[in-house]
């Protein structure tokens, strides 16, 4: 019975090795790599690393190469179906464009916090201005 | 190597030391401030581990990685891989302190009372299929003195 145990430690990670991976950071960011190397912290060794960042139904890609990244930052991890991958209703498009694209969605949201901030204060309540940096 | 603490600022520099807990120290530093825009150069520079975010290194290091664990298999890995575990795991860690990659050999070691544990972990990091081997007969060898003592 015992050996059926599922490891919920980074144990787990030992059937994701070589495989290719999306992980989450804390900051928001998504990177995809295959997966070489972890220990205890869950501290990954992601090799040939493509960073991609996702607009609406779009995304972009920067490829990175290899990322040792602190286990504490990661949000979640997920193998990535090579064969699905290519039915995905998304749709690529050149990096510039999403970084365009990104920046007018982060200066209309900062322009919206700042409204809401506005009102809520003019209402006699005090708030944080959360950092958009840190999503999670 | 490029460091990126969690603040977002990013270091660029060569890697002249570390620790098990992943502090660095940097020479020829490039600090860069999180928005982008704001450069420094330093000769020198400390990292504390836990600021860290993560670290990213030339693709080379991999390739470094497995002409290591080759040579160390030449040199000290005459008993079969998985019988010699411990011992090569010791050779591993020295081996790794020449070059930039060492951090992590080191840390794994230095971390951790069960040394199954760290052996898997180790194992790991040298990605060829000889390791990988080691890793798995780490696995079962725990399971199965569990399985022992409850029959």
């Amino acid at each position: 019975m015992d050996s059926f145990q599922i490891f919920t430690t980074s144990t787990s990670l030992v059937d994701s090795v070589d495989k290719k991976l999306l992980v989450v950071l804390r900051d928001g960011r998504k990177l995809i790599g295959i997966l070489r190397s972890f220990d205890q912290f869950a501290n990954l060794v992601l090799q040939d690393t493509i960073e991609r960042i996702y607009v609406a139904d779009t995304y972009g890609d920067i490829p990175r190469g290899i990322f040792i990244i602190r286990g504490e930052n990661v949000v979640l991890l997920g193998e990535i179906d090579e064969d699905k991958e290519d039915e995905s209703p998304l749709r690529q498009v050149p990096v510039e464009d999403v970084l365009q694209i990104q920046r007018e969605e982060m200066e209309a949201k900062v322009k919206r916090e700042k409204t809401k901030h506005r009102m809520l204060s003019d209402q006699g309540f005090s708030v944080d201005i959360a950092e958009f940096g840190e999503l999670y | 190597m490029l460091v990126e603490l969690k603040n977002g600022e990013t270091f660029n520099g060569h890697l002249v030391n570390c620790d098990n807990w992943m502090n660095l120290t940097l020479r020829e530093v490039i600090q860069t401030s999180s928005d982008g825009d704001r450069f420094w150069r330093l000769t020198e520079c400390y990292i504390r581990g836990n600021t860290i975010k993560y670290l990213r290194v030339p693709d080379e290091i991999i390739d470094m990685v497995k002409e290591d664990a080759a040579k160390q298999r030449v040199a000290g890995g005459r008993n079969s891989n998985r019988g010699g575990a411990g011992h090569s795991g010791g050779d591993q860690r020295g081996g790794h302190h020449s070059h930039q990659g060492g951090d992590r050999g080191g840390r794994g070691g230095g971390r951790g009372g069960r040394g199954d544990y760290n052996k898997t972990g180790r194992g790991g990091y040298n990605n060829s299929g000889g390791d990988r081997g080691g890793r798995g007969g780490g696995m079962r060898g725990g399971r199965g003195g569990r399985g022992a003592s409850q029959a």
